[in-house]
This record gives structure tokens, C-alpha cells and sequence, in this order.
């Protein structure tokens, strides 16, 4: 810019688009960026989603929901609710109780501890579901001994249960640790000098604390418990009608080339984590400030 | 000197029970049965197991599970870091709708991303039909394997870095504008460098979720022995002929691979972290 | 090199930064911008070294027009009230950031570098800690590393934000006489901003009173002490 043409334009106010902020990028660079994350996610996430409810109704409401009436769709629903009843409350459980372990105590080990419950999280499924066989099943030792007591675990219901709760097993103790440590002790030790019980302290101090923390994790434990394929697909021996999970129902549909009905059940269950992602959203946005730090955004 | 003892002597309520629990479900749930795992492997013992790992169906199994994961994590380092900044930084419509999208491979079962992508990207697909026409077969080869895997570790990258580049202080960006880096130097010199401990943590949890994966993996591979068969599958394949013993020993081997990459992943992070300090 | 700053204004969304502010800085002066939080002196500070561009008027080095200057062109010599340090480099790398960046037709030689850092090293009498991270720094060290930082780019002039608002009382004392030091040895037209009135008057040739984005006074530091010029001076530096 020369002084001559500077000087005429100096009174005038200047527009702000001419000068770029320091910390910006280009308004092309920007365009580019955004446009490779929309069409990436657009092929990755938003058409598989598409597909999977166009497949559903691929010859309309009525044979979609027509399939998922009948006897081996309604027990393999009922089958994943009742194995989801049964898994998420012994997680939340275990969440609880890990969570107030490693929070309100010290002992050495803490460390290792922590380690060992985030190990499911780098076992493959179906190595998971190998380890339940290997352990439980009618020729081993403990299997052989439950199984002749009347008491089958794998292909039944509790191996499901089981294959679920370890692929699951982080999920509650990883959202309730962080809170618990960054609300301290404090609360807790000040209901103790008043004369609280063990029990009133947890239900009157702590759960209030932690009860988004802790639905947050339920929620993501429920989506991945009903979801769960390869450890289950192991240990189940997907017998139609009595170990058939949903996930199992709707490989079975897909190799018998019955497509709506595939992609029916598979529309229920993708219903279900769109609602699970909406409340989770929800609870990002309103209770930010009593999930883990990583959570809010 | 005293040595330190195990558990802290404190008024708090609640340690037997919480370490009953606590230890009780660990050791059902998790350790016995990993447990039974590697008993069942000594059982075998060490040269049958490295016998049934070097068969060559194996081998091409494991070698192409390993590969692909790591390619596949690959792909969500670099689309992972591109998609949080975007989310962090950009102001734009559906800006919500598409943080929101980031986690779906969390929460969609993964028999029902392997049928959809299945569905979307084989030959007579709406997509695969596309890729077709340019000669690009996706399902059914080792494309569609890497897709599905791109799928479900899309969401650990973006998670992991999302946080660090909302702490990241303006004043290190202008610092370095100041100095007369260009854009493109910042983000390459000052900004990338501060995202690579959690870019790396992102990384090591999306390959080993790949390592492992098979729901989504299945249905679009063709599992075709040698080309497109993953480990997960021949350790189920062996299941269903009651070889327990193969099937042990590629466990075995599953593990021994997913934990020495979350080792070696780990040590890389506490050398940068060491080095950058927490300031 | 001299500075004017003719009827600079900025607007925000919401509120005004600054009313039209006219000011010169004479070559090689040691200038003060002194004011309470919210006065605009941060903002008049950002606007000389590109960072933020007025509403309206002119920002003139040595005579020419720099108002549409980028930040980078600009060669401001900046000192963030943070430091703002690259904490993933160490202080030698740091310190020869702004060498680097340059366009490789630009850029010194590698020899060139390491002696221009080590010589800036020894200017901030901190010669030894050149492997060092940011991390593992004390307060004072950190400030004096941004400084040489700012000047390895041999910056036209040196800008600081609040330079001792992060240090306790008494390395700030001994800090002063250091960037007065600086300043004397490289002649550099040197402005910063600050809210202690103390810091302004003891280290700077000329103080620029600020309040509500207004200029309030514009002189030496006795002038200001013996002769405010409104009551704000008055009770701002009495206070």
C-alpha cells in the first residue's frame, strides 16, 4: 500500500474484513477444513445411519414392522432387555463401589488397580468371549462341576451376562473416578463428624454428587451392553429363540438374505443409540459442570 | 524407615465393602477368565502355540488384522485431529449435529454398522455402485476391513484431543504470529506438536479397538482365507470345531500383540509428557 | 524507529474499546501505558502490533501507513503477560523460533542462529539454561526467555503486556532494571502496558494515562506527579 492511496482513505472507517485475525485461518483453508469433516462423517456416519432405516422400510411400515412380530424377533428382544436388566446394574455396581475404593481410600497398588479395570478395553470381544468358555465351559473344570449341578453358563443366559459385563466392565468406574477425585473427600468427612452412617453418607452426600456422572455412564454402558456381538456371538451358541440376542438375530436374518428383517431390528437398536446419543447430549449441555472434565464440550 | 503400608488408616466408611466388591467382580469377570486363557495356553504350551500362530492362515490372519488397524488408526489420527479442530474452532450450521455424530460408533451396535456399511459400500450399494463405475471394488476386499475399522475407532482421536485444543491459549498462537510464523507454520510447529500426547493416546485406543474388532468386520470382509479373514474370526472358526487349543493360542497371541502396543503407545506419551511438563 | 497513532478507535460488538486516541512516541522511547483493567491499553497495545485492527484511523511507522500491516509483517516485538512460551521447545528453540519461521530466502544460516540465540542468552544473563523447557523455569526466567524471544527477530519495537503482572514483588524490582538495561543497550522504541503506577513512573521516559479508552494525560512522570491533569490522574496516582 502506498502513502498517497493510504492517506486518502484514512478518515474513512476502514472494513474489518481486509484485515485478517492472527489466530485464523484463511477463509479458504476454513471452507476446505469444514467441508473435508462434513463429507467424511456425511460417507462415514450419516449414510450408513440413512441406510440402515431405508433398508428397513425397503417394503414399507408393514413388512417392516410385521418382521419384528413375529415369535424368534419378540424373544430375541425380550432376551437383550433382560440380559441389558441384568448387566448394567451389576456394572453400576462395580462402578460405584471401584469408584469410592480408589477415591476415598489410599493403598498402594491404586495405580495397578486402575490398570487391571481398564483392561477390558484392549481385549478383543471375541477373545473376551474365548476366556468366559475356556473358564466356564462343560469341559473345564469349574464349567463341568456348574454345568452337572444343573447350573449351564455358557451358550445361556449367564454366559451372556457375563461376555457383557466384561465387555462393559469400565465404562460406570471411568465417568465416577474422575468426579469423585475432583470433588475430594471433604463432603463426606464433614457428614462423618456429624454422626452419619456408612450408608447415609453414600445416599445423602456422595449420590447427589456423582448422579449425572453416574447416569452418563449408565447410558453408555446400556448402548454398548445391548449392542455387544462379538463376545456374546461367542458364548451364546446363538440358539434361536433362547440365546439370541438381538445383535446374534440380526446376523442370522442377514446370511438368510431376509433383508427388511435385518435392517428392522437393526433399525430398533439404531433408535435406541440415537435416543442414548440424545440424552447424552443433553447431559452435556446441562450438567457440564458434574461430568468429567473431558466430557464437556 | 517405616515401610509404607499397604492401606491408609482412615474414619471413612466403606473399604470392605467397596474392596469386596470391587475385587470380587474383577476377579470373575476379568481375571479368572484371562486367567483360564493363559492356563489353557501353558497347558499347550509355548512351541505348539508359535506351531498354530505360524500356520500360514493364521499368520495372514493376524498380519492383516494388525495392518489394518494400524492403517486404520492412522486415518482417524489425521481425520480425528482435522474433525476436532473443525469442531473446536468453526462456527458454522449443524455444527452441534456433527459433534454429536462423532460418538455413533460408540453407541450403534456393531452387527448394525457392519450390515449398513455392508449395504452402502457393496457393488450394487448406493456408494459402492459409485466406487464401481472407477473400477474400486470396497466391500468384500481389504478396503471395506479398513473401512469398517475407520468406523468404529473414528471417535477416540476426536475425544481425546478435542479438550486439549479448547485449552490451547491464544496468546501461543499470536506469539508465534508475531514472531512472523505464517499459519501454516504455527499449526505445523506450535499447534500440532501440543495436540500429539492426546493424538497419540486417541491413536493407541482407536488401533486397539481395530485389533480386536470383528461385529462390523464380518459382514463387509468376504472373509476370504489368506485376503480377508481377521484373527477375531479364525478364533471363532476354531470355536465352533471345539479346537480349543488353536483357538487359545490365537488369543494368545492377540493379547500379547494389543498389550504390547498399549505398552510401547504408553511409554512414547510418558516420554513427551515428561519433556512438556504440565504448565 | 518513531510511532503515531492518529485518532486510533475500536469498536467491539458490544462496547468501545477505545474513543479516537492520537498519541506520538518519539524514537527510542521507553513509553508507559498506564490505566485500570478495561481503560484500552491492552487493546491500543494489540492494535500496534497487529494483533487487533481499529475501527478507525492510522497506526503510522516511521511515517508510513501500517494500519493494514499483517502481524507478522509488522515485526513487533511482543512480550505477552502469560509469556505465552512454547512449552513443547526448549528455551533455545524458542528463542530461535522467529529466525526459523522466515522464508527460507530470508532465513539466517543455522550458524547465524545458534549465535544470534546464544548472544541473547547472554543478554538476558541467563547463558546456561539454553536445553531447558519452559517448565522447568522460574517466573523471572520465563519472562526474561520471552523477551529475547521477542527480540531475536530484531523487532522494530518492543511491545510488552503487563511484563511483571505474573511476578512476585521482589523479582519485579529486579526485573525492571533489567528490561531498562535492555532497552537502553538495543535503543529500541519500547511500550508496555501496566496498571501499577509505581512500575510506570520509575521505569518509563513517558506515561500515557488511560481510563475508558480515553487518553487522560500524555507526559514525563514528574509532569504527571506535580501537574495531573484531571482528577482521574490526580486520584489514580495518588491512590
Amino acid at each position: 500500500m502506498s502513502d498517497a492511496t493510504s492517506a486518502t482513505i484514512a478518515r474513512a472507517p476502514q472494513p474489518r474484513a481486509r484485515f485478517r485475525n492472527a489466530t485464523e485461518e484463511t477463509p479458504l483453508a476454513r471452507a476446505v477444513l469444514i467441508a473435508l469433516a462434513v463429507g467424511g462423517l456425511l460417507l462415514l456416519i450419516f449414510a450408513p445411519l440413512a441406510v440402515v432405516f431405508a433398508e428397513a422400510l425397503a417394503e414399507g411400515w408393514g413388512a417392516a414392522v410385521a418382521s419384528l412380530g413375529n415369535r424368534d424377533a419378540r424373544s430375541a428382544i425380550q432376551l437383550t432387555l433382560l440380559i441389558t436388566a441384568l448387566a448394567v446394574p451389576l456394572n453400576a455396581a462395580f462402578g460405584i463401589a471401584a469408584a469410592w475404593l480408589i477415591t476415598k481410600f489410599d493403598f498402594r497398588g491404586k495405580a495397578f488397580l486402575i490398570t487391571l479395570i481398564d483392561l477390558p478395553f484392549s481385549v478383543s470381544p471375541v477373545v473376551a468371549g474365548l476366556c468366559i468358555i475356556l473358564l466356564f465351559g462343560a469341559n473345564s473344570l469349574i464349567g463341568g462341576w456348574l454345568v452337572a449341578h444343573g447350573l449351564p453358563i455358557v451358550f445361556a443366559i449367564p454366559g451372556i451376562v457375563l461376555a457383557t459385563v466384561f465387555v462393559t466392565f469400565p465404562f460406570v468406574a471411568r465417568e465416577l473416578i474422575p468426579v469423585m477425585i475432583e470433588q475430594g473427600r471433604a463432603e463426606e468427612e464433614a457428614a462423618l463428624t456429624l454422626g452419619a452412617s456408612g450408608w447415609r453418607i453414600f445416599l445423602t452426600v456422595t449420590l447427589p454428587n456423582i448422579r449425572w456422572a453416574l447416569l452418563y455412564g449408565t447410558l453408555l454402558c446400556t448402548a454398548r451392553a445391548m449392542g455387544e456381538f462379538g463376545a456374546v456371538a461367542v458364548v451364546s451358541g446363538k440358539i434361536r429363540g433362547q440365546t439370541a440376542t438381538m445383535p446374534i438375530t440380526i446376523e442370522m436374518l442377514y446370511n438368510e438374505y431376509l433383508s427388511v428383517a435385518a435392517f428392522s431390528m437393526a433399525a430398533l437398536l439404531t433408535a435406541f443409540a440415537l435416543l442414548t446419543l440424545l440424552l447424552k447430549t443433553m447431559l452435556e449441555i446441562r450438567h457440564a459442570d458434574q461430568l468429567a472434565a473431558t466430557r464437556r464440550h | 524407615m517405616l515401610s509404607k503400608p499397604l492401606i491408609q488408616r482412615t474414619a471413612m466408611p466403606g473399604l470392605g465393602l467397596s474392596a469386596g466388591i470391587t475385587l470380587t467382580m474383577l476377579s470373575i469377570v476379568v481375571l479368572l477368565p484371562i486367567g483360564a486363557l493363559l492356563l489353557q495356553g501353558a497347558q499347550f504350551g509355548l512351541a505348539n502355540i508359535w506351531d498354530t500362530v505360524h500356520r500360514e492362515r493364521v499368520w495372514a490372519a493376524l498380519f492383516l488384522s494388525f495392518r489394518l488397524a494400524f492403517l486404520a488408526a492412522l486415518f482417524n489420527l489425521v481425520f480425528g485431529v482435522l474433525l476436532a479442530w473443525v469442531l473446536v474452532r468453526y462456527r458454522f450450521p449443524g455444527r452441534r449435529i456433527l459433534d454429536a455424530a462423532v460418538d455413533v460408533p460408540f453407541a450403534l451396535p456393531t452387527a448394525v454398522a457392519g450390515i449398513a456399511l455392508t449395504a452402502l459400500y457393496a457393488p450394487n450399494g448406493a456408494l459402492g455402485s459409485l466406487a464401481a463405475q472407477i473400477g474400486w471394488k470396497i466391500a468384500y476386499t481389504q478396503w471395506g476391513i479398513f473401512l469398517a475399522l475407520v468406523f468404529v475407532g473414528l471417535p477416540f482421536v476426536t475425544r481425546t484431543v478435542q479438550p486439549v485444543i479448547e485449552e490451547i491459549e491464544t496468546e501461543v498462537e499470536e506469539a508465534s504470529a508475531t514472531l512472523g510464523a505464517t499459519r501454516f507454520h504455527t499449526i505445523r510447529h506450535v499447534i500440532l506438536p501440543m495436540l500429539t500426547p492426546a493424538a497419540l493416546t486417541g491413536f493407541a485406543l482407536s488401533l486397539a479397538r481395530a485389533v480386536g474388532e470383528y461385529g462390523s468386520v464380518i459382514f463387509i470382509a468376504g472373509n476370504i482365507p489368506l485376503r480377508t479373514e481377521i484373527a477375531p474370526l479364525l478364533i471363532v472358526i476354531q470355536l465352533e470345531e471345539f479346537n480349543y487349543d488353536a483357538a487359545g493360542a490365537i488369543g494368545i497371541a492377540m493379547l500379547v500383540i494389543s498389550f504390547s502396543m498399549l505398552l510401547a503407545i504408553n511409554l512414547i506419551q510418558i516420554f513427551t509428557r515428561r519433556r512438556i511438563g504440565h504448565v | 524507529m518513531h510511532i503515531d497513532i492518529d485518532e486510533i478507535a475500536k469498536d467491539f460488538a458490544t462496547s468501545t474499546a477505545l474513543h479516537p486516541v492520537s498519541l506520538a512516541i518519539p524514537s527510542g522511547a521507553l513509553v508507559a501505558l498506564l490505566g485500570p483493567s478495561g481503560s484500552g491499553k491492552t487493546t491500543l497495545l494489540r492494535i500496534l502490533a497487529g494483533l487487533e485492527f481499529p475501527s478507525s484511523g492510522r497506526v503510522l511507522l516511521n511515517g508510513q501507513d501500517a494500519t493494514g500491516l499483517s502481524v507478522q509483517d509488522r515485526r513487533a516485538g511482543f512480550v505477552f503477560q502469560s509469556y505465552a512460551l512454547f512449552r513443547h521447545m526448549t528455551v533455545f528453540d524458542n528463542i530461535a523460533y522467529g529466525l526459523r519461521a522466515r522464508p527460507r530466502a530470508s532465513r539466517p544460516p543455522k550458524a547465524e542462529i545458534d549465535r544470534r540465540v546464544t548472544r541473547l542468552l547472554d543478554l538476558i544473563q541467563l547463558p546456561q539454561i539454553a536445553a531447558r523447557y519452559p517448565s522447568q523455569l522460574s517466573g523471572g526466567q520465563r519472562q526474561r526467555v520471552a523477551l529475547a524471544r521477542a527480540l531475536a527477530i530484531e523487532p522494530r519495537m518492543l511491545l510488552l503486556d503487563e511484563p511483571f503482572g505474573a511476578l512476585d514483588a521482589k523479582v519485579r524490582k529486579e526485573l525492571r532494571q533489567g528490561l531498562r538495561d535492555i532497552h537502553d543497550e538495543t535503543g529500541l522504541t519500547t511500550v508496555f502496558v501496566t496498571h501499577d503506577q509505581d512500575e510506570a513512573m520509575e521505569l518509563a521516559d513517558l506515561v500515557v494515562v488511560m481510563s475508558m479508552g480515553r487518553v487522560e494525560q500524555i507526559g514525563r512522570p514528574t509532569d504527571i506527579r506535580s501537574r495531573p491533569a484531571t482528577d482521574f490522574v490526580r486520584d489514580f496516582v495518588n491512590s
